[in-house]
């Protein structure tokens, strides 16, 4: 079978935190029909495990790419972008169980992260090899524009998180709710968590938008060329600026907010991957020895 | 009557509906955009489509969506909607940061349906009272007693300048949108093909694959491609020159490559592609040597007809083949001519072949005073580049980054810093000996965490004012 479990280059750290990840959701799953407090704290320190070891990957990674010669960072191909995407969406999972009593959400977070992460150890279409930096992606802003978006995908993947919940939630009467919905923090409470996470989003949605930018101004003829990955992005940040300001107009409750917040993380989804599969453009990598895509 | 139709036109360009229906509309277009390839030939088009599609798809103004009348449309409208939001929602801004604070008895008439209203019977008197509060809700930002002092009005304020933030993220994207047009309508992007060692002043416009002339000539020297070791491209390097028009002199030289593009004089030249063809003319390679300088060595290589620099004295030389050369004869020959003389020929010399029987291959070669020209052959050998390079004036930049700056700080104070208000009564209730303490809160955001917050601290306030 094909697996990206290079000690070398790192990958293997990420395939190994995939199973702590996995198992950090299996425990999560039962929590949701225990209720077991101690399951889900168990989950948490798993979890945990396994995010440091993704941590060390990281470092591992970088310097390997450091050494072989690579002076951007090791984060432009397939494989290191679900790895990233996986690491973020496990940060930010992490940071509001510290501030909120949301054990319920864990199981959704590690889901997707599982997701990202098999696919990114197994699947054929992401090799984890380190390859050269092509001439388009050599500059210090890559670091910089890929971090915010990623921080906002993580962001919008939780609010998705959270948005099925609320529908979950609101969908059945209070009485019929069995335990995994009592389970759930009230749906007023996953409302205010889903308005925090993607306002946050957004803020790093509009500055990773605003740096690419910046660099597109600085390598590509202009700062805006409506090339696919870019004019996606606009409709992302369309969708969640819909969000923001749906909420001062009458008749939109809490349902129909947490229905936005789904919609709009399956626009991030098309904007990060369906982009490169369907539409060419800027933004989709250059196979080697081809010329610049610019 | 026109008022009224006003009022309504003014409700209708201010309200929240029209924002998101704009948010809608532009985020649709633009998608329609991306699945349709923009800005393409129309030869590519009727392929792709066929010739009705082709028609329609033009006609709906599908083909260059982003600069079509409804998308830019569209721009305006919302730059109108964010103004006439902003107009009307300033004097509620302005009266809720510098005042006159609404007062306890009006906001209670208001009934927000996101308001808390608490009731306190309390036997302590007012200012141990006005103590207990003033610890939970900050200092008083007014305090208003009637005449005999029987009934106090208190104002708290918290945050209350971020009022601003989304007034002023609102008004850095109409600033942003306005760079944006700015640059639409006075700057351009343009694409050109240069050879190595060609120049041009034609570029072509991305939108419309239009011609336009630049206002400085460029050349391109040189042309490579630099790879790492595996074979995958490392950079591609373009040595390109500008040349003042008038003049015909070389303004500066620089190795363009991509991240790393040239500005002269408003105008940006990035590296954008590269390719090889094939000379369509014979080219020759001659090496000038200079007699005097045992070190001076010059390749060049020369198109028939054309005149080259030799480097030496100030001379310049043109290849010329005879039309029908006879035997056993050089079947080419060289005029010289002086730089500073136009189209004024010196001299026209003959190639001999180099006396020597110690050489292997012959040695063809042609004298001036001190300049030596010897023939080494045909080219063939030589890979022959061109360059694509996008040229581009993008105008009004800094305004679009301002805005930008502005609008990513703007967004993050409206969306974490609120605006916390707190109205207070007390009422001295003189025949029970007690004071009735009603506190009145309205959160800018419906959170949960505002309610708790506010019912803990209500909490505590009962406790200490039942004591005693
Ligand atoms: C892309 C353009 C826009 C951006 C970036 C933007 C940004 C914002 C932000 C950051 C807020 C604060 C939201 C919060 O605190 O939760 C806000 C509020 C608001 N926006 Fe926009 N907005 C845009 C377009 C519009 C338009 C076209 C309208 C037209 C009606 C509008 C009307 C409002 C209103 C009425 C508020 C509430 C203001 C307040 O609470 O004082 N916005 N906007």
């Amino acid at each position: 079978m094909f697996a990206n479990v290079s000690a070398l280059d790192g990958s293997l750290y990420f395939t190994i935190s995939l199973f702590f990840v996995l198992a950090s959701f299996a425990g999560y799953f039962i929590f949701l029909f225990t209720g077991n407090k101690t399951i889900s704290r168990i989950s948490f320190g798993i979890l945990i495990a396994g995010f440091i070891i993704q941590t060390a990957g990281f470092v591992i990674r970088w310097i390997y790419a450091y050494k072989i010669g690579i002076d951007t960072p090791p984060l432009v191909d397939l494989y290191d972008s679900m790895v990233f995407f996986a690491y973020v969406i496990i940060l930010g999972f992490i940071l509001i169980r510290i501030f909120y009593d949301f054990d319920a959400l864990g199981f959704i977070i590690t889901l997707v992260a599982s997701l990202a992460l098999a696919f990114a150890s197994f699947s054929p279409l992401a090799p984890s090899a380190i390859e050269p930096t092509i001439p388009a992606l050599q500059s210090y802003w890559l670091l910089y524009h890929i971090v915010a978006l990623f921080l906002s995908y993580g962001a919008f993947g939780a609010s998705f998180g959270l948005g099925i919940l609320y529908l979950i939630k609101s969908g059945k009467s209070n009485k019929k709710q069995g335990r995994f919905l009592t389970l759930l923090p009230s749906s007023n409470i996953i409302e205010e968590a889903i308005y925090k996470v993607i306002v946050f989003g957004l803020v790093f949605l509009t500055a990773g938008i605003v740096i690419g930018a910046a660099w597109a101004d600085s390598a590509w003829g202009g700062y805006w060329s409506w090339d696919p990955k870019e004019t996606w992005s606009l409709i992302t940040f369309l969708t969640y600026m819909l969000f923001i300001h749906a909420r001062f107009t009458k008749g939109w409750g809490g349902k129909k907010m947490a229905w936005i917040a789904v919609i709009g993380f399956v626009v991030v989804i098309f904007c990060y991957l369906g982009v490169d599969l369907i539409i060419p453009g800027l933004h989709s990598y250059a196979t080697p020895g081809s010329a610049p895509l610019l | 009557m026109i008022m009224t139709m006003l009022s309504k036109l003014n409700k209708f360009l201010s309200s929240v509906k029209l924002a998101i229906f704009l948010f809608i509309a532009i985020a649709v277009f633009a998608m329609v955009g991306t699945f349709i390839n923009q800005g393409d030939t129309i030869s590519r088009y009727k392929s792709i489509f066929g010739s009705q599609t082709y028609h329609v798809l033009y006609w709906l103004g599908f083909l260059n969506i982003y600069d079509s009348w409804y998308f830019i449309g569209l721009a305006v409208l919302l730059i109108i909607n964010l103004i006439m939001a902003s107009v009307n929602i300033l004097p509620r801004t302005l009266k809720a940061v510098f005042g006159p604070y609404p007062s306890f008895k009006a906001m209670m008439d208001k009934k927000n349906p996101k308001a808390v209203y608490e009731v306190i019977e309390s036997k302590k008197n007012i200012e141990e009272i006005k103590k207990t509060l003033n610890k939970k809700f900050g200092k008083p930002f007014t305090e208003k007693g009637n005449k005999d002092g029987a009934n106090i009005e208190l104002y708290y304020s918290k945050n209350a300048i971020f009022r601003f933030s989304p007034f002023i993220a609102h008004f850095s994207v109409i600033i942003i949108i306005i760079g944006v047009m700015l640059n639409f309508r006075y700057g351009f992007r343009s694409y050109t093909n240069i050879k190595v060692g060609e120049k041009t002043n034609v570029s072509y416009l991305l939108k419309n694959q239009k011609p336009i002339k630049l206002p400085f000539i460029i050349r391109l020297d040189k042309y490579e491609t630099k790879y790492y070791p595996d074979g995958i491209p490392k950079s591609y390097i373009s040595k390109i020159s500008i040349i003042k028009k008038r003049t015909h002199t070389n303004v500066l030289t620089k190795n363009v490559m991509v991240n790393h593009p040239l500005t002269y004089d408003g105008i940006t030249i990035y590296q954008a592609s590269y390719g090889q063809y094939k000379p369509t003319k014979v080219i020759v390679r001659i090496l000038v040597l200079n007699l005097k300088e045992p070190k001076f060595r010059k390749y060049v290589y020369a198109e028939t007809g054309k005149a080259y620099p030799a480097g030496i004295d100030n001379l310049n030389f043109r290849f010329i083949p005879y039309k029908n050369p006879k035997r056993d004869e050089i079947p080419f020959y060289l005029k010289i001519l002086k730089a500073n003389k136009k189209n004024g020929t010196v001299k026209t010399i003959l190639f001999h072949v180099l006396p020597d029987k110690n050489l292997k291959e012959q040695i063809v070669f042609a004298k001036y005073k001190h300049a030596a020209f010897i023939y080494s052959g045909i080219d063939k050998v030589k890979t022959y580049y061109y360059s694509g390079v996008e040229i581009s004036k993008n105008t009004y930049v800094s305004i679009v980054w301002i805005g930008s700056i502005i609008l990513v700080i703007s967004m993050f104070f409206s969306f974490f810093f609120n605006h916390e208000e707190v109205w207070g009564s007390l009422t001295n209730l003189e025949d029970e000996k007690k004071v009735r303490v009603e506190i009145l809160a309205i959160p800018k955001k419906k959170f949960e965490s505002f309610y708790r917050n506010f019912s803990k601290k209500i909490e505590i306030i009962k406790k200490e004012l039942k004591l005693k």
